[in-house]
């Protein structure tokens, strides 16, 4: 056995059938053994491509997604996806072929200091320098990428590493790693601030399904009896019946989870950190509350608010030593009028396509337990304003970094994983040209994604900012030359329709849902609608910007 | 404000730059830096000074996330600052 075979055999030890990859010079080892192994590879047409899919794997079924490139431009075209990884907390192991240990250094053909250039994007990274050392090393990075918060962590083997001689790795032992302890000795301060709160509310984000904290987050809101808000990556935590659930916060937030948590007298954040696109003016945030932070990572407790009672460690821990019945029937019927008062709306006049309508429309007639990736821009707020999901692994949306480019193939990621369930990428003009090439990917293993494009023929969100901020100044927004998508589609042999009344939306959809393989759905949409409401930079989150027609 | 930093951390290639990659990311400037490697496999001694006028426990907190940290205690100085 050589060390390329030891990686394969490693991977299988840690449950890994399938992984994400493009091959090249440094990596060619690592590719023969794929070539005998059962592990399934997937080649996409760009690491970048292939690293997403390995997200969209990883975030949609829970388990350590796995991608692999080659030296240089391949390692150089991982860094967006690690950093798309890094800040939305996913495991991933990529790991990337580097030239010989004899010529490293010497600015040898497609080598580069992928290590150096993994520092701030990885959550650890790994230089292998023999064989021996490969088996713990692939080890411990599985354990770094899914223990405490999840992130990616890359592991660089030079060629000669992936030739020499290797022993037969042990069965994968468990390595040891920083042990996670929960300390409850505040639990009883954090029951009393509920218990007599009078406005509480739970702020909820990704961290709490991460946990597998679902269940003990149903309770602690029965039992708590508070209203409750998302974030973009906490969409789906709270049972859609729930009847106190306000919906998204921040810049492009629901009115009334965002007016609701300006009024609160005690703020709940749950595996969430405050980001700026959620808080608005950090200073006029949620100016009245008291906050009780839970947890996993220690750097985010009073990193940009402070918190009088704060926990670290597991979430399904300390939801439940945390509960405490409340009183506070007036805030709920004050929150739930809010909800009434400012519910969306969808008359739209005119026959052109109404986004957030039509993706009310798609929400609707999707299969349960779909999983929608977005992309991102104007498309990604209205898919998490007007559709609804079951599960936070059910809406995969690139939410720290914005990365344009990741709805498509992490929705080839989501199928692998998930190949019972329908798998839709909604994407917008802009986002889908970033990495169209994944439409091979698609081809070549028949995958059945369904692709939604929701086409204004404008790099919208830049517009609209252009619009609101920068007197009208459209400068390099305008798209109007987009390809012809469908006939896009058609190259790749996935079939597709253009539509661009809202009369044909349902058969559109009807017609997308009941095709048994890949379908491209073009929606074309007028460039003149924006997403509302919005809150603008350095507003606090009651100054909402609403539709002025 | 200079803040002190005793750091005990693994002997790898890239320990210094990821502490310092995550010193300059955080916004604090460097003002100090002493290596000295430990007995044999036992690690690198690092004394670390930087100087900021943001909270120091926004850079040790990230700073003692980084894998390669094993231990890392804030000098006694700024720790009878902190409790003034």
């Amino acid at each position: 056995m050589n060390g390329a075979e030891l990686v394969l055999k490693v991977l299988q030890q840690h449950g890994v059938d399938t992984i994400f990859g493009y091959p090249g010079g440094a990596i060619m080892p690592i590719y023969d053994a794929i070539y005998a192994s059962p592990v399934k590879h997937y080649l996409c047409r760009h690491e970048q491509g292939g690293a997403f899919s390995a997200i969209g794997y990883a975030r949609s079924s829970g388990k350590v997604g796995v991608c692999l490139a080659t030296s240089g431009p391949g390692a150089t075209n991982l860094i967006t996806s690690l950093a798309d990884a890094m800040l939305d907390s996913v495991p991933l192991v990529a790991i990337t072929g580097q030239v010989s240990q004899a010529v490293m250094g010497t600015d040898a053909f497609q080598e580069i200091d992928v290590l150096g250039l993994s520092l701030s994007v990885t959550k650890h990274s790994f230089m292998v320098r023999s064989a021996d050392e490969l088996a713990a090393t692939l080890n411990e990075a599985f354990a770094i990428a899914r223990s405490g918060r999840p992130g990616p962590v890359l592991v660089d083997i030079p060629k000669d590493v992936q030739l020499a001689a290797a022993a037969e790795p042990d069965n994968a032992a468990t390595p040891q790693s920083r042990a996670l302890n929960t300390s409850l000795a505040q639990s009883a301060q954090a029951r009393q601030l509920i218990a007599k709160a009078n406005k509480p509310m739970a702020y909820i984000g990704g961290g709490v399904h991460m946990a597998g904290a679902m269940p003990q987050l149903q309770d602690f809101l029965a039992q708590c009896l508070m209203p409750s808000v998302t974030t973009l990556k906490g969409m789906g935590s709270v049972a859609k019946d729930n009847p106190y659930y306000l919906g998204m916060l921040g810049m492009h937030g629901t009115q009334a989870a965002n007016i609701a948590v300006q009024q609160c007298d005690l703020l709940i954040c749950l595996g969430a950190r405050f980001d700026d696109r959620v808080t608005g003016n950090l200073k006029k945030f949620a100016p009245n509350a008291k906050v009780i932070h839970v947890d996993i990572d220690p750097a985010e407790i009073n990193k940009v608010r402070f918190a009088e009672v704060s926990f670290l460690g597991d979430m399904r821990q300390i939801l439940p030593a945390i509960a405490s019945s409340t009183d506070c029937s007036d805030w709920l019927a004050h929150c739930s009028n809010l909800k009434q008062q400012h519910g969306w709306r969808y008359d739209h006049p005119g026959e052109r396509i109404y986004a957030p309508l039509m993706l009310k429309q798609l929400s609707e007639r999707m299969p349960d337990n779909s999983v929608v990736c977005c992309d991102v821009g104007q498309h990604q707020m209205w898919v998490a304003q007007h559709m609804r999901f079951s599960h936070p692994r059910n809406h995969l949306s690139s939410g720290g970094l914005g990365t344009m480019g990741f709805g498509l193939p992490a929705a080839i990621g989501a199928k692998l994983a998930r190949p019972q369930d329908t798998v839709i990428a909604v994407s917008g003009d802009g986002s889908f040209m970033m990495n169209v090439q994944e439409l091979g990917t698609i081809k070549r293993f028949r995958l059945p994604v369904k692709i939604v494009i929701i086409d204004n023929q404008r790099l919208g969100m830049v517009k609209q900012w252009q619009q609101l901020f920068f007197n009208e100044r459209y400068s390099e927004t305008d798209l109007s030359d987009n390809p012809d998508f469908v006939a896009l589609a058609a190259a790749f042999a996935i079939p597709g329709h253009s539509i661009t009344r809202k009369d044909e939306v349902e058969s559109a959809l009807e017609a997308m849902f009941t095709w048994p393989g890949p379908y491209l759905l073009h929606v074309r949409i007028d460039e003149k609608d924006n997403v509302w409401p919005l809150v603008p930079p350095g507003a606090a989150n009651e100054d909402m910007i609403m539709e002025t027609n | 404000m200079n803040h002190t930093l005793n750091i005990t951390a693994n002997n790898e290639a890239s320990v210094v730059e990821r502490l310092l990659q995550v010193t300059r990311y955080r916004g604090y400037q460097l003002a100090g830096l002493e290596l000295t490697p430990m007995a044999e496999k036992a690690g690198l001694s690092i004394t670390l000074t930087v100087s900021s006028d943001k909270p120091i426990h926004l850079l040790t907190s990230q700073l003692h996330k980084l894998y390669d940290v094993r231990d890392l205690q804030l000098a006694s100085a700024d720790i009878a600052a902190l409790r003034a």
